[in-house]
């Protein structure tokens, strides 16, 4: 037996970047998750016309033009459900979302339980500034209690929501958080998304200067702590205990959570195998049951 | 005139056998050859409650529900009290003769059969055969053809085994027997038939979901609504034997999101709902439009606005259909009459779809959702597949390239060399966003300009009549099927009239109505909603002056409500009730 070499296109990074100019604010987190995305892509060797990007609205939905690749800019917090039906339509395609965190997690939280549960196979990027950076500056659902903010002049009565905790708990299959100051390890944690068969949710923390004076690049530098190498990724249980408490205090950084279970569309292509064969119907067949 | 159809209302309590034993005797005479228009109401509770099945059935087609019955079987006391007020003259009654509590009142003129139903099913120690009983006590009295009826019986019960079949037939033939010696007082018969025809019963939603298979749909995303779930029961059932792909979603903002984007990504692709869920669609129908994304979305209208008479018959979407989502949104959208349309108008809402790359409503509504109705057996050979313009391959890719008749050819994801972005910002020909003035006034003239043509490709209006009239009728969805019958009588009774029915709501054939209006000396514009939806939109978009004609309880018109009202219009007295 001789041994099968795949002959996969060597990828670089710059492969997949558009001819559009990357317009974020200077000093934006986003810049460092586009490079990790770059890299990820060409470390799992996705070729651009097979790749199908899909986003809302907001800072970091602006993604897909500086990306090479079948692309969607949709509406705001719609994305991840656009994303399902390009999906299950073109299993055989990859298909990654990027979004922002009032995107995913406000105007589209209706959606974000489903895509987990249903384990669509595609790779969610969520970009976590804890603002609304596009419309000047006001609180998100992550953004910490009591945040002073465009609208918030006394402070936000809110309190954040847990994202990864949210996931964990829907039932997403790959659950793994990063920092847009450390690239590498975000490109890491991306590529093992891809690679992932079933929902991969990536949560990335992404400093605002612009608006998000409370949570600066300094600051997350400080909070975030590696998850020790001996934490099992399997247990579900270990891994919502790491999304409440942290790491000693610390911002988890790392893969949480991963497993695997049928994804939605290998139980539709099941269902329609079980029901067609692999010739399938034919339609008088199927008109004849209506006869009276 | 002769009467050349028969009517037979079922009414009891839900749990009695009421909607098994008018599809009964609908496939009985469906079988025998026999044109079948059904209409049910189910009651809202999810057990018990008062359930109503109506048969309208003759040889010659047959086009709504009818004014009134014939025939009422009354399965319990509150089944007559809630028809007490349509038992007049010439009707007949059939009532279960309990010997105790339920003593009908028999209105002057009416003949009434007691029938000791229960008795027999107690007899029988079966309540559950009180149906059956009814059922062969009907088949004696007016004539059902009994040989498609004891077919039609045995292959629905064959399926639950040789002991079911027999206690049900001993039921029926028991109920025969109550009748046999009874003497004949009233002149109804189930008309006679000809030869058996190649026909399909179906009803409006499950035609929605046949059309969609005929129309090659390849996925269907939706989530649970009343009246439009069985759309969703049909295709889950039917499109994986096809090899299509289906999703309930989590909502309809959802459903039509994965529509969209298993659009995009080259399949033929269609949701359903109603009102609610059509308002909650509004905004992506204008990403549909503004990505120029095939998209087809089915309302099943209901009783609104707000969560309204979900179970209730209203054609009140029309301007939620023509102009739902922010912005100039261009979309078609197609109205359907019966359950034939049901059928053949989805085939053409998937073609228009992907020949003109917008989003497609097709209104339904809740009277048709339900009914079931003989239709020609469709033939799948005959219908006429038109799939959206794709990249040759040549030149330089641009997804919104300007063209002649404005459609720009789409690629699938995959392809070599044709990446691109589908965006709902405004953009230019290669999909780079684009706020310049003169872009956005060129791109909107793409978008609206590339429907000019459709009036083209589907027949946008069908007229009933010719020459000049005293009144035109303009109506459109199931009203249609009424309207068509009151213009057949009013014309035997010599009064000028004529009809026009629109099957293409906008882009409006404007031509087609100035055309028809013309010779008119008034045009009466029924329609079941309270703003005169289409009254309006032909005052917006033509020189005609529609009278509006509205009713909104719930409830389709009958052809004789649009009978009298014509005659009103005529300067005629009609306070008098008209006899039928």
């Amino acid at each position: 037996m001789g041994c099968v070499i795949a002959t996969k296109k060597m990828m670089k990074p710059r492969d997949y970047k558009s001819e559009v100019p990357v317009v974020w604010c200077p000093g934006c987190g986003h810049y460092g998750v586009l490079d990790a995305i770059y890299r990820a892509l060409a470390g799992a060797g996705i070729e651009p016309s097979q790749l199908i990007s899909i986003s809302g609205i907001g800072c970091s939905s602006r993604t897909p033009y500086f990306l090479h690749s079948y692309k969607m800019h949709t509406l705001h917090g719609r994305a991840g459900a656009v994303a399902t039906g390009a999906q299950l339509a073109r299993p055989d395609l990859t298909v990654m979302v990027f979004g922002g965190d009032g995107d995913g997690f406000s105007i589209g939280g209706g959606h974000m339980p489903h895509m987990a549960r249903k384990n669509v196979n595609m790779t969610y990027v969520l970009f976590d500034n804890g603002i609304y950076g596009l419309t000047k500056g006001q609180y998100s659902p992550t953004s910490p209690s009591a945040m002073k903010a465009y609208t918030t002049p006394y402070g936000s009565p809110d309190e954040p929501l847990n994202p990864l905790l949210y996931m964990l708990t829907y039932g997403a299959t790959y659950v793994a958080q990063g920092f847009a100051g450390k690239p590498s390890v975000c490109a890491k944690l991306i590529q093992d998304g891809l690679q992932h068969k079933g929902f991969s949710y990536i949560h990335i923390l992404s400093q605002c200067p612009s608006f998000n004076t409370v949570d600066s690049v300094e600051t997350y530098r400080e909070a975030v702590a590696a998850i020790p190498d001996g934490h099992d990724t399997s247990n579900l249980g270990d891994a919502m205990t790491l999304a409440r408490d942290g790491v000693n205090g610390g911002i988890p950084m790392g893969l949480l959570y991963q497993i695997t279970r049928p994804t939605l569309d290998e139980r539709m292509h099941a269902i329609v195998q079980g029901v067609s064969g692999h010739k399938g119907y034919d339609l008088n067949r199927i008109i004849t049951l209506s006869r009276p | 005139m002769e009467k050349n159809d028969l009517v037979i209302r079922i009414a009891g309590h839900g749990g009695e056998g009421v909607i098994s034993t008018g599809d009964f005797i609908a496939s009985a005479c469906a079988r025998a050859g026999q044109e079948v228009y059904t209409f049910k109401t189910f009651p809202a509770e999810i057990k018990g409650g008062y359930a109503m099945y109506q048969v309208r059935t003759s040889p010659d087609r047959i086009y709504n529900p009818g004014d009134s019955f014939d025939i009422l079987c009354a399965f319990n006391q509150e089944a007559y009290d809630l028809n007490r007020h349509l038992l007049v003259p010439g009707t007949v009654l059939v009532y279960d003769q309990t010997g105790d509590d339920f003593v009908p009142e028999i209105p002057p003129g009416v003949v009434a059969y007691p029938v000791p139903m229960s008795k027999m099913a107690k007899e029988l120690k079966s309540y559950r055969s009180k149906n059956m009983v009814a059922l062969g006590a009907l088949s004696v009295l007016f004539r059902i053809n009994e040989e498609t009826l004891i077919a039609v019986l045995s292959d629905k019960f064959k399926k639950k085994g040789e002991e079911v079949l027999a206690f049900n037939l001993l039921a029926f033939h028991r109920g025969k027997a109550l009748v046999a010696d009874c003497p004949k007082k009233d002149p109804w018969f189930v008309p006679e038939a000809g030869a058996p025809k190649d026909v399909i019963l179906i009803s409006g939603n499950a035609g929605v979901g046949l059309g969609a298979l005929l129309g090659k749909l390849e996925f269907f995303s939706a989530y649970p609504i009343t009246p439009a779930t069985e759309i969703a029961k049909y295709v889950a059932t039917h499109l994986p034997k096809v090899g299509g792909v289906l999703i309930q979603a989590e909502d309809e903002i959802a459903s039509l999101s994965q529509v969209l984007g298993a659009s995009y990504a080259g399949k033929r692709a269609m949701t359903a709902t109603s009102g609610p869920g059509l308002s909650l669609m509004s905004e992506m129908l204008g990403m549909a439009a503004m990505s120029e994304t095939p998209v087809v979305v089915v309302d099943v209208q209901r009783g609104g606005p707000a969560t309204g008479m979900p179970t209730k018959h209203e054609q009140s979407d029309l301007f939620l259909a023509v102009h739902g989502s922010h912005g100039d949104a261009p979309r078609i959208v197609l109205s359907v009459e019966d359950v034939s349309d049901c059928i053949h108008r989805t085939v053409d809402a998937l073609n228009l779809a992907d020949r003109y790359q917008c989003p497609v409503i097709l209104l339904s509504d809740g009277s048709l959702a339900f009914s079931t109705q003989t239709v020609p057996t469709p033939k799948p050979e005959e219908i006429e597949i038109v799939e959206r313009k794709r990249w040759d391959g040549e030149g330089e890719y641009q997804r919104y390239q300007w063209s002649e008749d404005g459609i720009s050819p789409m690629a699938d994801p995959g392809t070599p060399k044709a990446m691109h972005m589908a965006t709902g910002l405004e953009h230019g020909p290669t999909g780079a966003p684009n706020y310049a003035p003169a872009n956005h006034d060129r791109m909107q003239r793409k978008r609206f300009g590339k429907l000019e043509t459709v009036a083209d490709f589907i027949e946008p209006v069908e007229w009933d009549g010719e020459g000049p009239a005293d009144v035109g009728i303009i109506t459109w969805g199931s009203t249609i099927g009424v309207v068509r019958e009151a213009v057949a009588r009013l014309r035997r009774e010599g009064i000028q009239v004529k009809g026009f029915y629109p099957k293409l709501m906008v882009p409006m054939p404007v031509e087609h109505y100035e055309a028809f209006a013309s010779d008119c000396k008034k045009i009466l514009v029924p329609e079941v909603n309270f703003q005169g939806q289409l009254s309006y939109m032909i005052r917006a978009e033509t020189t005609i002056t529609p009278i509006p004609f509205t009713q909104c309880g719930g409830v389709p018109f009958t052809p004789l409500q649009i009978m009298n009202k014509v005659k009103e219009n005529l300067g005629w007295d009609v306070s008098l009730p008209q006899k039928k």
